[in-house]
């Protein structure tokens, strides 16, 4: 079979299971749509030959991610409750969005077409990045060193963020 | 290793990013201060904190001149040094520095931890500082997450004001679906400019050199087009223009009014000077798609500022919307700076007036201010001349600077940017931004008003006590930080010196 079956089966696996995400009533149904939708995606990266960022993709959002909402869901304890019904504000915004969903997508059908990349035997064979982890890591650590710098420095402050927001602090009157 | 990488590691080039690796090694310092030093003794943590800073900027200062990384590009092109990247460099390290002094002013009010304001401020700032530099989306876009991420702890910082968290809430959400929006902007460039079969592709696409190529080769590509406008909304939401404004009022509000002075001022300074760099280099091939969105972006923007400016009574809601209108008028010299070189150091100008101005505003608020940071109402300012002449008269400047009253710094900003506007021919927009000056001095003048002349107010029935807060005295730093930006602000209106020399000769 083409490489070609397989990528719609998973897009419309993924796009399908995203709805899902927003359209189920259960927050767990939800949660277990997004593993699913994360999972397509995957299966879309290993079709584009990067197979270090599919496997990223399954340990760290399906894995960790998902994991870690599911254990909120079931904390807070979300179930139940009857759903209001829309107001009208909502159906007119919706309707609207709609609307112009469907404009633009006409209009990429229109005039957005891209020609299938035909690659002449004259350009080298791009080795992705996303394929190995060799590849991957050389480049973190010389191109983009200072990036990885700089997202060491955002979690430095995610984390005093955590802890200042939710810490509970004692005698902090002798502290002026 | 091939020799591509090698090349790419050596050019990693660390001494050209000396000031934002300075601010980000005293913020760690802040940490480690607070590990080892006694609590009695960490009353000096601030204190250090801005005292490096004063030095980081004078050092930045002195070593302007000889500058021997601008025009190059470093770190394998990910930054690009220029003058502009160097005038907003030092930019932010002022800001940073005003924001701190205000951070201690309003967190001695506040029960709460105080190292970890001024470290997540340092970094902040020097995020910012390679934002404004950035020439490739992975850096820009990976400084400009380290700002968002930054502020969304500061805004909800006065964790213990249901305000402050339901602002930091707010910008949360709102945050990240900008963040996301601006994301799959760049993902559809990236995408577009890697097809071979299009001239003038690149495998490194992301760079903006390669992009600008790619968007020069290829005029009116549809996806392009598609990523430029997503790309654009992103950045709109960081400089609240409308229709991203819808977060401005309630982040405003809830935010310690140290955190709104530096969203109002640097965040914004922020989203201008990519914006600039956006739309005059990356995608100035694009302007027949450009100049109409940006065009009803700026009109709509000036009018919701101005006219929902006009009915607010808590002073941190009307600062905020006020700032949306200022976002207006420098869209207008974003829209110039394409075919008008003026333009560009109008829009540089503008952010000068508007930091002084607006510290010097948000110093008098800060002082005013009582223990419940989000409420700050007209009202408490009755009176103020009277009881405190200095504070009076720093905010009556700051005010007349930011409502464009001659000679103050703001009236030479906003004839800058109305000049520009006109030689590029931009008639509709400055007629748009005269009505909106106009109506600006209305509420401007309401505050000051408050201020100056007293209005009759309910005596106190018994048992009743004063519900205004009580003010803070002012200390010789306050003060000193106070009067010189009201100094400057009146200073730079009559002469504009190197400053405005440098500004006005690109």
């Amino acid at each position: 079979m083409s490489p070609d079956i397989f990528f719609y089966l998973f897009s419309a696996l993924t796009a399908g299971s995203a709805l899902a995400v927003v359209l189920c009533k259960n927050t767990v149904a939800s949660a277990l749509s997004l593993l699913v939708s994360l999972v397509g995606v995957a299966a879309l990266f290993i079709l584009l030959d990067a197979f270090l960022l599919a496997a990223l993709m399954v340990f760290v959002y399906a894995g960790a991610v998902v994991a870690l909402f599911l254990f909120i869901v079931m904390l807070i304890d979300t179930y139940g409750g009857v759903r209001k019904p829309f107001k009208k504000a909502t159906i007119v915004a919706s309707g609207l969005g709609l609307a112009l969903l469907v404009t633009g997508l006409a209009t990429l059908a229109q005039r957005g077409s891209i020609a299938t990349p035909e690659f002449a035997g004259t350009t080298a064979p791009l080795v992705p990045v996303g394929a190995s982890l060799r590849a991957y890591g050389e480049q973190l650590f010389t191109t983009y060193l200072l990036p990885v710098q700089i997202v060491g420095f955002l979690l430095l402050i995610a984390m005093l963020g955590v802890i200042v927001l939710s810490k509970k602090f004692e005698g902090l009157e002798d502290v002026k | 290793m091939s020799p591509e990488l090698i090349q790419a590691a050596a050019d990693n080039r660390w001494a050209a990013i000396a000031p934002e690796l300075s601010l980000g090694c005293l913020a760690l310092l802040l940490l480690v201060l607070e590990i080892f030093l006694p609590k009695n003794r960490q009353s000096i943590i601030p204190t250090v904190a801005i005292t490096g800073q004063i030095g980081l900027l004078l050092g930045f200062v002195w070593n302007l001149r000889y500058g021997p990384f601008v025009a190059y590009e470093t770190f394998s092109g990910l930054i690009r040094h220029t003058q502009e990247g160097q005038f907003m460099r030092g930019f932010f390290m002022l800001t940073s520095i005003l924001v701190c002094i205000l951070g201690v002013i309003a967190l001695a009010k506040q029960k709460l931890p105080k190292v970890e304001f001024f470290a997540i401020t340092l970094v902040v700032s020097a995020a910012m500082m390679l934002l404004a530099q950035s020439n490739h989306f992975v850096l820009f876009f990976v400084a400009l997450e380290t700002v968002t991420v930054g502020f969304y702890i500061l805004v909800s910082y006065f964790r213990t004001s249901p305000l402050s968290l339901e602002a930091g809430l707010k910008y949360l959400i709102t945050g990240a679906l900008s963040s996301a929006i601006l994301l799959f902007g760049i993902v559809l460039l990236y995408g577009v400019a890697g097809n071979p079969t299009l001239p003038g592709s690149s495998s490194d696409s992301m760079n903006f050199n390669a992009l600008r190529v790619f968007l020069e080769a290829n005029p009116d590509n549809f996806l392009a087009s598609v990523g430029i406008v997503f790309v654009l909304a992103g950045v709109a939401f960081k400089i609240g223009a409308v229709p991203f404004q819808i977060w401005i009022p309630d982040v405003y509000q809830g935010a310690p009014t140290p955190v709104t002075a530096f969203l109002a001022v640097a965040s914004k300074a922020a989203g201008f000077s990519v914006l600039l760099i956006l739309t005059k280099n990356v995608f100035g091939s694009y302007q027949t798609l450009l100049v109409p969105v940006l065009s009803v972006m700026a009109i709509a923007t000036i009018l919701f500022g101005n006219l929902a400016a006009l009915t607010q009574h808590n002073v941190k809601r009307l600062i905020g919307l006020s700032g949306v209108s200022h976002a207006g008028y420098l869209l207008i010299a974003v829209i110039a700076a394409a075919t008008e070189p003026l333009a560009a150091g109008a829009v540089y100008f503008y952010l000068f007036a508007y930091l002084l101005a607006s510290f010097a505003v948000f110093g008098v608020m800060t002082h005013v201010a009582g223990a419940n940071d989000a409420d700050q109402d007209l009202e408490h300012y009755t009176g103020l001349a009277k009881t405190h002449p200095f504070l009076g008269a720093i905010l009556a400047i700051g005010l007349g600077s930011l409502a464009g009253i001659p000679p103050l710094a703001g009236f030479m900003g906003k004839l800058l940017i109305f000049i520009a506007a006109f030689k590029a021919g931009l008639y509709t927009l400055l007629a748009v931004a005269i009505v909106g000056v106009v109506v600006s001095i209305y509420y401007y003048f309401g505050w000051i008003k408050a201020a100056y002349f007293s209005t009759w107010t309910a005596p106190l029935l018994e048992g009743e006590t004063d519900t205004r807060p009580a003010r803070t005295p002012v200390s010789l730093t306050a003060g000193m930080t106070l009067g010189l930006l009201a100094a400057a602000t009146i200073v730079l209106g009559f002469y504009q010196g190197a400053l405005g020399e440098w500004l006005l000769a690109r």
